[in-house]
């Protein structure tokens, strides 16, 4: 596309009523802090730090789940719809090592009933997460084999319709195969829900988990160690090569279709940590578990600007904050926190569609 | 060779992985079901110590391992000649793979079944009667072995009848043969005139709309449920049709509008939770109205963005409406999470429409109207604009299309007739409640028109009929329907990317690569 001279600025009616529309938000949103926390504080610090620190958990799977939609996205410019599900799957893995290794009965003398799972707890969740990962990275590899590499040039909807159909058929497959009823992630005693240091704020003790507190370490640990590997690594490299321009990429002799399948194994595997993580740490898993974790990681990329890889982190964490504090905060039912996703993905593509920090996106901003 | 056999092992493990997946969903007893459905066999004297029904799931297996066998068996491209020993081998080693991994599936299951573990409580379908059906009732060793024999013996059986049958010469000379007779009836000039003419399409759809309007005196009330169903699943369809087949923008919230038209017939009508009762007539035009307002003002900030963009909005638009409708907050208002009841009929020069038939023919005209309107708009000066901004947005900006009003008139339209279609539906089942408008909706409409033919019309009612025709057809299937939904999306998207009946225009997009270039016949010269 050649470059168009940009118009020169003028008040479009759209800008009017984008102004109007930011001037209310803004207005309500002053109020609402004014009122939560001057006028009538209806919540004291214990509460807002528990919220707060459910968001960072929750935001921290977001962001892991985020970074597979950029980079993808980043890769192939495309949203790739069926991402949530392989979390499903990466939760689906974690969950029968868990129920394997509690089978496994390794009596001591202390206590003749313990199992493998109580027995080496540490082993046992390494053992989860290595199968989780790897089934999750198996099955981006194959989604991307089966449905999205003989569709490479099509039309942008082509490719998406494509990704709705795999969303779907791996969900219900997934029902067929589990069954519908919810299970609960049998995690070693060490690791029970609920549990965790309590530390006394404002008068009461507020509980952080040994699960969150899991959570937060090893998708913090990941995210460092795919930041090295897109910057320091060669295969990063032809990534952000590819990214930049396949036609070139390829001509500077990187093998394109081999770069995509890693970006999808990668991606996969980190959706397949983000489902381990969900299932020890929240403790269900059923066959609808990724849809509106992968809808909201996609809102958190969006927000942090598509493409852009610390942007999704940063988004993701965002969001997760935002949907725990929002409900109290704006004052409006529990039950809606879902919308308050929604809404602000509406939001940002009104008035930022580049995202909180700017999306990386060189050309064809189609 | 070696290329051969590579192709063959290939294949045999694809269809050893259906297979076994087959199994573990339970399909293969619902196969054996359906096959004893259709052979009336159920009552028959066990053969060789099988029964009816594991026959029957034999067959089925007999069918993919034949399969199986021709796929392995087929040469590749840049081989010219087809010998038979390579055929052969190629479908006997397709069939030894395929055959090893069930039985080693089988093992593996029928063992852990005899040591009593509840495999169900970990995959749902495999409750003991179905792993005894699997094992054809023998022990575990046993029945992997048959389960190997079989695959294997039917593999090559496909080779040999994929060589011997498929691609043998005299395939080669019969179809030579049925084309030149076919070459010879079209040149008659009684067919060609017949061919030709307009009226010809007229009288076929006098006749078809006949029957359409015949059927629902002679079918129960059930299937006139149906029939209505499927009649509002054309008409959401070809309100999505506009916005996805003709403007190009995917909308994954469309269930949104649908929504708001039912609850607004059900509001505006039924005595709960405000007393309205107003007439049908009145609610239904403010229905439609009100859809097509939504429209505009969702897609007045969310057009603006990328096209991909806009499918996860949408999304999330209607995930919004129905939490909304669900939530605590809104119930005094929507009848939250247990919906609304007694919604209003149409009466019409006093006669009311209550029945079951008369909902048929309510929604048959509304079919009708919207198919008309579509029709006329999509020959108009708006559906080229929509179809030029669907091909290319830039270059019909530079043709002088206001892509964003044009955008945005697609929006509402598609939104109004489905604010139409929910109104008809909440009045037919008296009743809506917020899991009527979930996101399988909006799923299930976008399946019609893609599997059946973005941009068209006889491929929207084509794919409703399908889609949602068939599967009441097929009851035993009804469990696997929305599975192979997604399956048929991926499928048609690879295969098939226009659709079953593509709109002309689109047929030779498609096909102008391949050097064939038709002449639409459709939109021109009117």
């Amino acid at each position: 596309m050649p470059n168009v001279k940009p118009p020169a600025r003028r008040v479009t009616t759209y800008k009017i009523v984008q102004g109007i529309i930011g001037v209310v938000l803004a207005g309500y949103l002053i109020w609402r802090l004014f009122v939560v926390f001057i006028a009538n504080p209806s919540y004291g610090p214990d509460t807002w730090a528990r919220f707060a620190i459910a968001g960072l958990i929750l935001g921290s799977v977001y962001a892991l789940v985020a970074i597979g939609y950029t980079l993808v996205y980043g890769i192939l410019r495309m949203i790739n719809f069926a991402h949530g599900d392989i979390m499903m799957i990466g939760a689906f893995g974690g969950y029968f090592v868990f129920e394997a290794l509690k089978s496994i009965p390794t009596p001591t003398l202390a206590d003749p009933e313990l199992t493998f799972l109580n027995a080496h707890p540490v082993l046992s969740v390494i053992a989860a997460f290595i199968v989780g990962v790897s089934i999750a990275a198996l099955s981006g590899y194959f989604l991307e084999k089966i449905a999205y590499r003989p569709l490479r040039g099509a039309p942008r909807l082509v490719p998406l319709i494509s990704a709705i159909g795999a969303s779907i058929f791996l969900e219900n497959a997934a029902q067929l195969l589990f069954g519908a009823q919810r299970r609960d992630y049998a995690n070693p005693i060490v690791l029970t829900r609920g549990e965790g240091w309590g530390i006394p704020i404002g008068g009461s003790n507020v509980i952080l988990t040994y699960t969150g507190v899991l959570t937060v370490v090893i998708s913090t640990l990941i995210m460092i160690a795919l930041y090295l590997l897109v910057m320091r690594t060669r295969l990063g490299r032809s990534m952000r090569a590819v990214s930049e321009n396949k036609q070139v990429a390829a001509l500077m002799g990187i093998d394109v279709d081999g770069v995509i399948s890693r970006t999808f194994i990668i991606s996969g595997a980190l959706a397949g940590a983000a489902g381990v993580m969900w299932g020890i740490h929240l403790g269900l898993v059923y066959h609808f578990v990724g849809f509106i974790p992968g809808i909201k990681a996609f809102t958190a990329a969006v927000l942090g600007g598509i493409g852009n890889i610390p942007g999704a982190m940063i988004g993701g964490l965002f969001l997760g904050l935002v949907e725990s504090l929002g409900p109290a905060g704006l004052g409006i039912n529990f039950q809606l926190k879902d919308v308050i996703a929604f809404g602000i993905l509406v939001l940002v593509l009104i008035f930022r569609p580049t995202g909180i920090i700017g999306e990386v996106l060189t050309e064809e901003k189609v | 060779m070696k290329k051969q056999l590579r192709h063959a092992v290939n294949a045999g493990g694809i269809f050893g992985i259906i297979t076994i997946f087959l199994f573990l969903i339970g399909f293969t007893g619902t196969a054996a079901d359906l096959f004893s459905d259709l052979f009336r066999n159920k009552n028959a004297a066990p053969f060789l110590s099988l029964n009816p029904q594991m026959l029957n799931m034999l067959i089925f297996l007999g069918l993919i391992g034949l399969w199986a066998g021709a796929y392995g068996s087929r040469k590749s491209k840049s081989q010219t000649d087809d010998p038979w020993g390579a055929a052969l081998i190629g479908g006997l080693t397709a069939g030894l793979v395929h055959g090893l991994l069930v039985s080693g599936l089988a093992l593996l299951v029928g063992t852990l079944n005899l040591r009593g573990v509840r495999i169900n409580v970990y995959l749902s379908e495999l409750l003991p009667d179905a792993i005894k059906l699997f094992l054809v009732g023998k022990s575990p060793l046993q029945g992997a072995t048959v389960h190997i024999v079989f695959l294997t013996l039917t593999g090559f059986l496909g080779g040999l009848l994929s060589r011997g049958v498929g691609r043998g010469s005299w395939r080669v000379r019969s179809g030579a043969a049925w084309n030149s007779i076919l070459e010879k009836i079209s040149q008659q000039s009684i067919v060609k005139q017949v061919r030709g003419s307009r009226n010809t399409r007229y009288v076929v759809y006098g006749i078809l709309l006949l029957l359409v309007f015949l059927l629902p005196l002679r079918a129960g009330p059930y299937w006139n449920y149906t029939i209505g169903t499927v009649g509002i699943y054309v008409l959401l369809g070809l309100g999505l049709n506009i916005v996805v087949g003709l403007a190009g923008l995917l909308d994954l919230g469309y269930v949104a509008f649908f929504a708001i038209g039912a609850y607004t017939m059900a509001l505006l009508t039924a005595p709960q939770p405000h007393h309205l009762m107003w007439s049908f007539w009145i609610a239904l035009p403010i229905g439609v109205l009100l859809a097509a307002l939504t429209g505009l003002l969702l897609g007045a900030p969310v057009l603006r963005m990328r096209g991909d963009y806009l499918a996860i909005v949408t999304l999330g638009f209607g995930e919004i409406i129905r939490i909304l409708s669900k939530s605590d907050a809104l119930t005094p208002f929507t009848g939250g999470p247990s919906g609304v009841k007694a919604i209003g009929f149409p009466t019409l020069f006093g006669k009311p429409f209550n029945s079951g038939v008369d909902f048929v023919y309510l929604i048959f005209l509304a079919v009708l109207l919207i198919i008309f309107v579509t029709n006329r708009l999509q020959n108009s000066r708006v559906g080229r604009a929509w179809e030029a901004m669907r091909e290319d947005e830039t270059v019909s900006r530079a043709m002088g299309i206001n892509t964003l009003t044009q955008k945005l008139l697609a929006f509402a339209i598609g939104a109004a007739f489905a604010g139409l279609g929910g109104a008809l539906f909440a009045s037919r089942n008296v009743f809506t409640g917020p899991e009527d408008h979930n996101l399988m909706v909006s799923i299930n409409v976008v399946a019609v028109v893609i599997v059946g033919g973005m941009g068209n019309i006889p491929g929207v009612i084509a794919g409703a009929l399908m889609l949602k025709g068939l599967p009441e057809v097929l009851r035993q299937l009804e469990d696997y329907r929305v599975m192979v939904f997604g399956a048929l999306l991926i499928v048609m998207m690879l295969w098939r990317p226009a659709g079953m009946i593509p709109s002309a225009r689109r047929k030779m997009e498609v096909e102008k690569d391949k050097g064939v270039i038709e002449t639409p016949d459709e939109g021109r010269g009117k």
